[in-house]
């Protein structure tokens, strides 16, 4: 029983699904939508970092003085990027992808063209990282604009951020095509997602954890990702980013290929 | 109808011994059967008989659990992709996408044909005008009635132009008047040289439109041919049917029985006039305040082939 489990397992790590144009034409479905939509989900984008950036920033910030030689709003604007685009990914991903693929049938019918359910899975996981990337952008734009981003590192620094964007888009689908109801969202959003946002290095450095929070916020993602962007944005860079971005890389093919194997079975069985 | 007969038709689809499994239910179990070009096939049979299921082993949106089935000469189990640039389907619930318009709908769906921009949007534009339904580019699916949205799915399947087209329960929900419209419809794509496979559980449905036909029930073939081959065989040409009371229903049915096909549906007795018989031989033999003739109908047939009572 848990021997076949684990061997199923380990064959849908190997699942690499088989693609072609259909990834651009689910992209592109996705696509039009969001333009449909594109101001309430930018409005959406830029309030709710400016109200974290406010109220953490400027409120709770007047009480600290300086963090690694920062003031605390610049200090936090690298958070804000990366937690932005950690939760439109992973919004989307889930609440997204699983709305499309249950309530309201979307892939059902996408698979009766000669588009396969390998191409819907990996076009939707690519529109997920796309529009968390925009996010991404968006709050990068407003901060450069408050001068709380340097402008020096701000290439590879974006560069993780998307790496970072397409690792959650890939949990984010893994978890729809597993989940039997919203809640399983709402569960790993308050167990999972929020805690990251606290505790990977982006509202206080990682020293101030103990010991034992330090060793296990280092297998987090985020963790990964706050090092290497504080690194190119306000440190001195070495080799190490190597380690993050190898570390981001293995855990999204890991996710891609796990939602893969899950969705493909989930929509023809 | 007649144009069928003689020479050798292509195959365009060749299913033998068709099983689905979900889990430990089995949904089809073991159906064979083949459609030639240019012809209207019918799947036919009551809720829950396994048409759906088996329609979606046909164009991948379930996978076969054993047997062998070819679609187009291609081998559904291997290159069912390819089948799929080649079919139209119109699916039980229409699937159409609630987050665009009744145009973006079909412009979305021919992307996924590879159908390049201005000729997506000319022939969805030609295909809204065909389904009556221009003045409804522009407007969001939830805004259309059951029998819009049927159009429009069909419109969709035909955005392709495929020349095998799948309908599962095409007309199932609609008034009469739509569903009249889109009988009209399909016999003209007919005639235009589509294939055409649809299921349906109205007998009259199938009666009209399809050239050949198997009655499914539970997953397995209970019959298979033409509309009037069939009742003619299974029943006859004309019903009889006789209101009695319960108590009636032994004696007459004693009477009759060595001589004429019966069916017993409650206090209803349905004689069967075949062959050499006549209507009037039939009333002659059964005395009742309530008596109908009619021709016989493949409702006829599927009633007695699978019996009256309620199997689900
Ligand atoms: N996704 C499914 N999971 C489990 N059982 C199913 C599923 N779809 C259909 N069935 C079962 O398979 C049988 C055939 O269903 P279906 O093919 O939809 O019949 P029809 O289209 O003739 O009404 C039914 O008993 C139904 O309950
Ligand atoms: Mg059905």
């Amino acid at each position: 029983m848990t021997n076949s489990f684990v061997k199923g397992f380990i064959a849908d790590l190997f699942y690499f699904p088989k693609i072609g144009r259909g990834v651009h034409c689910i992209w592109q479905r996705n696509f039009l939508y969001f333009r449909q939509t594109i101001f309430t989900s930018i409005t959406w984008i830029f309030v709710e970092p400016l109200l974290y950036l406010f109220a953490l920033g400027y409120g709770l910030g007047r009480y600290v003085n300086q963090v690694e030689g920062l003031s605390y709003a610049e200090f936090i604007a690298p958070s804000m990027m990366a937690t932005s685009g950690m939760f439109v990914a992973f919004f989307e991903g889930t609440y997204g992808t699983y709305t499309k693929l249950t309530r309201q049938n979307t892939y059902q019918t996408v698979i009766l063209t000669p588009v396969s359910p390998d191409e819907v899975l990996i076009g939707e996981i690519l529109w997920v990282t796309t529009k968390a990337f925009i996010s991404v952008l968006s709050v990068a734009i407003v901060l450069t604009l408050m001068g709380l981003l340097p402008l020096a590192g701000i290439i590879p620094a974006l560069g993780v951020l998307f790496l970072m964007c397409w690792v959650f888009a890939s949990i984010g689908v893994w978890l729809a095509s597993l989940a039997k109801s919203y809640e399983w969202f709402t569960y790993s959003q308050s167990g999972f997602i929020m805690p990251m946002s606290l505790f990977c290095g982006t509202y206080f450095p990682l020293s101030q954890l103990p010991k034992y929070l330090k060793y296990f916020s280092n297998i987090l993602p985020l963790t990964h990702v706050m090092m290497s962007v504080r690194m190119f944005l306000h440190g001195e860079v070495t080799s190490m980013f190597l380690i993050n971005i190898i570390y981001l890389i293995a855990l999204g093919a890991i996710f891609t290929n796990l939602a893969a194997a899950r969705f493909v079975r989930r929509l023809v069985f | 109808m007649t144009t069928n007969q003689g020479a050798e038709k292509a195959k365009v689809i060749e299913a033998t011994n068709l099983v689905k499994n979900y889990g430990d239910r089995r949904a089809v179990d073991g159906i064979s059967f083949t459609v030639h070009a240019g012809e209207c096939f019918g799947l036919l049979g009551p809720n829950g008989a396994g048409k759906t299921t088996t329609f979606k082993m046909i164009y991948g949106s379930a996978q076969i659990t054993s047997g062998e089935l070819f679609v187009l000469g291609l081998n559904a189990k291997s290159h069912i992709q390819k089948i799929k640039s080649s079919i139209g389907v119109v699916p039980q619930e229409n699937g159409l996408d609630p987050d665009f318009t009744a145009l973006e709908n079909l412009q979305i769906y021919a992307n996924y044909f590879g159908i390049a921009e201005k000729a997506a949007r000319d022939r969805a534009m030609e295909l809204l005008s065909m389904m009556q339904l221009e003045d409804y580019a522009e407007k969001s699916i939830d805004t259309l009635s059951g029998g819009m949205k049927r159009r429009l799915t069909l419109a969709r399947a035909l955005i392709s132009k495929p020349k095998l087209i799948f309908l599962d329960e095409p007309t199932t929900g609609l008034d009469p008047q739509a569903r009249i419209w889109i009988w009209d419809e399909l016999r003209s794509l007919q005639k235009q040289g589509t294939t055409l496979f649809l299921t349906t559980h109205y007998m009259e449905e199938a009666e009209e439109l399809c050239d050949r036909l198997i009655i499914v029930n539970k997953g397995r073939t209970v019959a298979e041919g033409r509309p009037q081959e069939l009742i003619e065989s299974y029943v006859g040409r004309e019903v009889v049917e006789f209101e009695i009371g319960p108590k009636e229903v032994e004696y007459f049915v004693s009477k009759i029985k060595d001589r004429f096909a019966y069916q017993v549906m409650r206090n209803r007795l349905k004689l069967f006039v075949r062959g050499q018989q006549t209507t009037r031989d039939a009333i002659n033999e059964v005395s009742s305040q309530n008596v109908t003739m009619r021709k016989a109908s493949l409702n006829d047939v599927f009633l007695k082939i699978s019996g009256y009572e309620l199997n689900d």
